[in-house]
């Protein structure tokens, strides 16, 4: 086979002289900006590749493939280099070919040093502006024109440059690189200072309000960061990949760009806002400072944006927010005070947005608004006086209307912050629970009792019922209250009295609102707390059912009622009633009970029905008057007029022989009837005064403009004596819930000691109630005693639990 | 498509896309770095004096079968390389006298194709694999000018090499 032809010049040894005029020329022209044509920037590349790819071993056979081809596909290449390089350290046997370049890239380095030398003398002595001007047009040519180096130089890059590199040389770089480097050594390094100042300036007299080139800022910018480029100690750049080109650095290297520009730019910041600050606020408000400072802050935010590089903006921002804000939130916390009291919402919104922006800094106001919500809280129910004890509609409006107001502070001015709802929490749960009102009362109890008589306002039948939705909303706001109540047993207990009070005497205004009601409770309270309210319900429905099949029953029977009969039937433990007193049961009545009786015994045996007479009523008819009237009455008060039926006048001790009640019910009976003007005592006796012997008689000439008349007004006594049970049942049903708490923490701990369990009781019941540690430390004795608990034998303070 | 004229040493030319012309990272840089990538000013030339007409046009051929290649990943040291892996059509294409193989070489390497030098590197290295120093100074027309002495140290130097 006939050795390969040599490549045109491949042969000829290219020897650095010989082209150097020639290329040198070339490249002045590229630095004088000068256009190049095609043909021109060939022949330099030629120039380089020649001379890179010449042969200056002596006895290289002449022809062969010159081994300085590298190719990626021969591991052989690898492998050969390592063993030049042994060769080449023993000195002899150097049989590859040399990667040649080193003089090249020498000359190609003085050019560079002396090109910028010269460069430099021109911009020297300039200030101010000028030397921004002079800087970053010079940058933008000399990068241009290297660029063009590069390519021209690109063969060297790969070869030379690369294998110098590749082992391990310092300091050795693609043309490129090896450019901005001289370039950051001698021009860089004399004119910084200068340009760095001068870029200071005009970003100060920006902040003052004048316009400036900002091109000049970001060109120079853009040179430093472009410049940070051999920071790490991996000096030597070059692209692993021959075809990506140009200036692949792993990511900016920031060095340049912080050390000389960044540093001094975030210093001058501090100080141009700490002067700015301090003067602004002698001679401002501190609601016109805070917009000041939001402009600020938003102006440097597009600062960074604008020209600077994007790894200052937190820098930046973290140090105008110290100088602007961190050394001023004395001054801010002191307004902050009284633009709560002025109700400033967009300035209160501001500060907020300010002092967020710090970290942990928004305690103090947290702690500022929850006392003002507290005062002001405490001094609406303080205004209502006497009236806030008896008002429930007052009460819970007046507790509605500052959470509202502050709710709505605190969704929009404090962008609904969860520490800023928290101190609205907080402090709505201590006025609410703690006022003048309950004060006045001398108990806590007072806001739960107020709460839920104000639902009875609203659920109860009445000529001032809402719409539906109107309703629904206002239920939810009374949720609003319940939320903060300590005391939500308390609530629970009136709130069934209550509702049994609506449902036994259908006075409930509309079913959909009640269960929405119970709804919301078990919502909020779970399960446990509503299941008697649901159960009453439930009876209610139940009854209904019943009446239907009584009916049916006597229809069966062939038998009917000589008057139309309605019964509920309640079971005892989910109803807060308590036993009927004695009573004997008017004649009229008794055949619709007893048959009653018969039906229930025959549907459910073993069941027992108690009679509430003092809760049942009934219409009765007149027939005895000009007018036929129709009386709703109690059934005390039916017995004791139906007796009226056959005599026209009675002692009070027949009457009390009669009907079996005892003496102070039947006075209340009694007196209720004086003030009907139904009955009437004896002339000239006063009608409290009444005695066994005191006769009373019936009214003949009753008139009445309304035919139809309520007479059934509850008994005094019986309101009185329920309001005390109320809270009596209360007392009891807390130390049961007490118990139940101390039985389940003590099953599963076993051995516990008294102050732990005490706080792991609190702890349980705190959703429900507070519970008084005296009150817990009798529970634990009750249980002691019920041999639930002992006390541990040999230790203090530690119970054991007892299976 | 924009096209470039390109004149080889013995100034033979060759009217070729861009696109084409541009698989030659030299001439794709130098397109670049002049900014003449717009259509006038493509009556200009671009010298190729490192490569003949012969050449040049075996390289736009090539290029032409390989100008939707996908872009080479980037060389990796400690990826295997492999010589097996050579197209048919590459395989065929570069049935060629040594002297064009290696003369395709140089203008690889010169023009900066990468793809091309793999290959024709690659076909290089088939050729010595598998051969004793005595065979592959015949295929390539290689004179022994070892010593005895110089062959029997280097033998040595490399036995941990041979295969047993």
């Amino acid at each position: 086979m006939a050795s390969p032809r040599p490549v045109n010049h491949g042969n000829k040894n290219h020897d650095l002289d010989q082209i150097w005029d020639d290329l040198k020329q070339g490249i002045e022209h590229v630095y004088d900006r000068r256009g190049m044509s095609k043909p021109r920037y060939m022949e330099l590349y030629t120039h380089v590749y020649n001379y890179c790819t010449s042969v200056h071993q002596q006895g290289q056979p002449s022809g062969s493939l010159s081994s300085s081809v590298r190719s990626s596909a021969s591991s052989v290449s690898r492998t050969s280099s390592r063993n030049r390089q042994t060769g080449g350290a023993n000195g002899n046997h150097n049989s590859g070919a040399q990667f040649v370049g080193q003089e090249l890239y020498k000359r190609l380095k003085d050019f560079l040093h002396e090109y910028l030398s010269k460069l430099i003398e021109q911009g020297e002595t300039l200030m101010g502006e000028d030397v921004l001007t002079f800087y970053t047009k010079q940058w933008e040519e000399y990068r241009f024109s290297s660029k063009v180096l590069n390519g021209v130089c690109a063969y060297l890059n790969r070869h030379w440059v690369r294998r110098e590199c590749d082992e391990g040389r310092k300091n050795v770089y693609e043309i490129y690189q090896l450019a901005l480097v001289i370039w950051k050594e001698t021009l860089f390094e004399k004119l910084h200072k200068q340009v760095t100042n001068a870029v200071l300036k005009l970003i100060e007299r920006e902040r003052n309000g004048e316009m400036i080139n900002t091109s000049l800022v970001s060109g120079v910018i853009g040179s430093y960061v472009e410049l940070g480029l051999e920071d790490d100690d991996q000096n030597c750049t070059t692209t692993p990949n021959a075809n990506a080109g140009l200036n692949q650095r792993q990511g900016p290297q920031l060095g340049t760009y912080q050390k000389h520009f960044e540093q001094q730019f975030l210093e001058d910041t501090e100080n141009f806002y700490a002067n700015e600050s301090m003067e602004f606020l002698h001679q401002n408000p501190v609601t016109e400072y805070m917009k000041k400072a939001e402009q600020r802050l938003s102006e440097e935010h597009k600062r960074v944006e604008l020209y600077l590089h994007d790894s200052t903006l937190q820098r930046l921002m973290k140090t105008c927010e110290t100088v602007l804000i961190q050394k001023q939130l004395d001054t801010l916390h002191n307004e902050f005070r009284s633009l709560l009291h002025a109700e400033k919402k967009d300035d209160l919104g501001r500060m907020y947005m300010l002092v967020a922006r710090l970290d942990d800094a928004l305690g103090e106001m947290r702690d500022h608004l929850e006392s003002h919500i507290c005062a002001q809280g405490l001094a609406a129910l303080e205004e209502l006086g006497e009236t806030g004890g008896n008002d429930p509609k007052m009460y819970v409006t007046t507790i509605l209307d500052v959470h509202k107001k502050y709710n709505k502070l605190v969704l929009t001015a404090f962008k609904n912050d969860s520490g800023f709802v928290a101190a609205l929490d907080k402090a709505c749960g201590k006025f609410i629970n703690n006022n003048a009102v309950t004060k006045a009362a001398q108990s806590t109890q007072k806001s739960p009792e107020l709460l839920a008589r104000y639902c009875d306002l609203l659920l109860k039948k009445s000529n001032k019922n809402p719409e539906d939705q109107e309703l629904e909303d206002t239920l939810n706001q009374v949720m609003i209250v319940f939320k903060y109540l300590e005391d939500k047993d308390v609530f629970q207990k009136f709130y069934s009295k209550m509702l049994a009070n609506r449902l036994v005497s259908h006075m409930s205004a509309s079913d959909e609102a009640e269960s929405s009601m119970i709804g919301k409770l078990k919502h909020a309270c779970g399960f446990e707390y509503t299941s008697k309210l649901q159960r009453m319900y439930q009876d209610i429905g139940l009854s209904k059912d019943l009446n239907d099949e009584f009916k049916n029953y006597l229809r069966e029977k062939q038998d009917t009622l000589p008057l139309d009969f309605q019964i509920q039937v309640l079971s005892s433990g989910s109803w807060p009633f308590t036993q009927c007193v004695e009573f004997a049961l008017p004649s009229e009545l008794e055949h619709s009970v007893n048959k009653f009786n018969e039906f229930y015994n025959t549907k459910h045996s073993g069941r027992k029905l108690s009679w509430l007479y003092n809760r049942s009523k009934g219409d009765i008819v007149t027939n005895c008057f000009k007018n036929r009237y129709i009386f709703q009455a109690s059934t005390f008060q039916m017995a004791v007029l139906l007796m009226f039926n056959s005599n026209d006048s009675y002692r009070v001790g027949e009457l009390a022989e009669a009907t079996k009640l005892k003496m102070d019910i039947l006075v209340q009976v009694l007196q209720i009837l004086f003030k009907a003007r139904l009955l009437v005592p004896p002339n000239g006796e006063n009608e409290d005064d009444l005695t066994a012997d005191t006769v009373v008689t019936f009214f003949k000439e009753y008139k009445n403009k309304k035919l139809r008349v309520n007479i059934n007004v509850p008994l005094k006594a019986e309101v009185k004596q329920e309001q005390e049970q109320t809270h009596q049942v209360i007392e009891e049903d807390r130390k049961i819930l007490i118990q139940a708490a101390i039985v389940r923490i003590m099953k599963m701990r076993k051995v516990f000691k008294h102050q732990q369990l005490v706080a792991e009781v609190l702890n349980q019941l705190a959703a429900r109630f507070n519970p008084r540690v005296q009150m817990i430390k009798k529970c634990i004795d009750i249980l002691i005693e019920k041999d639930y608990l002992e006390r541990t034998e040999g230790q203090k303070d530690t119970y054991s639990y007892l299976a | 498509m924009p096209k470039v004229i390109l004149e080889s040493s013995d100034h033979e030319t060759f009217t070729v896309e861009v696109e084409i012309a541009k698989m030659s990272t030299t001439i794709k840089t130098m397109l670049e770095d002049l900014g003449v990538n717009s259509v006038e000013g493509n009556e200009e030339k671009i010298p190729l004096p490192n490569v003949r007409g012969e050449i040049l046009k075996l390289v736009i051929q090539w290029a032409q079968q390989h100008r939707d290649d996908p872009p080479l990943p980037e060389d990796d040291d400690s990826r295997e390389k492999r010589t097996d892996d050579i197209t048919q059509w590459d395989q065929d294409f570069l049935k060629v006298e040594q002297a064009i193989l290696f003369d395709l070489i140089l203008a690889a390497n010169y023009l900066d194709i990468k793809g091309l030098l793999d290959v024709t590197c690659k076909t290089v290295a088939n050729m010595i694999k598998g051969k004793t120093p005595e065979e592959i100074r015949r295929t390539f027309n290689i004179k022994n000018d070892f010593t005895p002495a110089e062959e029997e140290q280097i033998r040595k130097e490399n036995e941990w090499c041979e295969e047993k």
